[in-house]
């Protein structure tokens, strides 16, 4: 599935649309440092909005973003994510309600 | 990647002779504290949280160890006369993303930064799942960046991680 078509299907904010990249699986974390090491390709699920989260989902090469709880990211980031051609999404409720929902729509 | 270990990334910075140096601390609570080394007086100028890592071949399994790199930074391009600045400028490099590798010594006073053998290893560990051409991701030394006080970068580190949501 594509982030365009996931995030129409579940309902979810788009805070930008620089492109439309397949999605090879989830990952949640809100640590930085921890999200250094992950495959490319993922769609990333997080609580943290700052500009620093961009720089590191760049460096592994994200899929996009899913902010979980309602959670919006400042306009100096989503500039910063259109130039690196990352997509970011906004869910309103917590994480692991959105992490059923992604499994429930055969994201795994 | 191997050997992943959480901690902080510590800058000090010395009154008498102006320099900066980092360390990567893996104390549960930073070191704050003034001290005297010699001719010097650091002060605690920043902590960020970050974390330390060594990189694994998957095929042969050799190991490389990166105990120079303090944390990576983005490079925002905030200055052309800067040395990152122009290593992303280069018509090979256009559509890479340059980013940073921090040794401890941060104003390089004697000249030492982080090895060849540890960039040449990140180069390739974050090069090797690419499939987009439009995309590289760059990672140069930090004596390449003239000053760090005035540096626009992105360290890639948490923060905010106290924060009231």
């Amino acid at each position: 599935m594509k982030v365009q078509e996931l995030a129409a299907q579940a309902g979810l904010k788009t805070f930008n649309s620089p492109g439309d990249r397949e999605i090879k699986g989830v990952y949640i974390s809100d640590m930085v440092s921890d999200i250094i090491g992950i495959g490319e390709g993922l769609l990333l699920v997080t609580l943290q909005t700052h500009k620093n989260l961009i720089a590191a989902a760049n460096l592994v090469d994200v899929s996009g973003i899913v902010f979980a709880r309602g959670k919006a990211p400042a306009e100096d980031v989503v500039a910063l994510a259109d130039k690196a051609g990352i997509s970011l999404l906004g869910f309103p409720s917590d994480t692991w309600t959105l992490a059923k929902k992604l499994y429930e729509m055969g994201i795994r | 990647m191997v050997n992943q270990r959480g901690g902080f990334l510590v800058v000090e910075g010395c009154f008498h002779c102006r320099n900066r140096i980092s360390f990567f601390s893996e104390e549960p609570v930073p070191p704050v504290d003034d001290y005297r080394e010699g001719d010097h007086f650091w002060s605690h100028l920043g902590s960020f949280q970050a974390s330390k890592f060594d990189l694994r071949c998957e095929k042969c399994g050799a190991e490389v160890a990166i105990p120079d790199v303090m944390a990576l930074l983005l490079c925002l391009k905030c200055n052309p006369d800067c040395g990152v600045y122009k290593a992303g400028n280069t018509p090979e490099n256009r559509k890479a993303w340059v980013y940073v590798a921090l040794c401890a010594h941060t104003s390089h006073a004697g000249g030492a930064c982080v090895s060849n053998t540890g960039l040449e290893a990140l180069n390739a560990y974050f090069n090797q799942d690419l499939h987009d051409p439009s995309k590289k991701i760059l990672i140069v030394p930090c004596r390449l960046r003239p000053f760090v006080d005035t540096c626009e970068g992105v360290v890639l580190a948490d923060v905010g991680l106290t924060d009231l949501y």
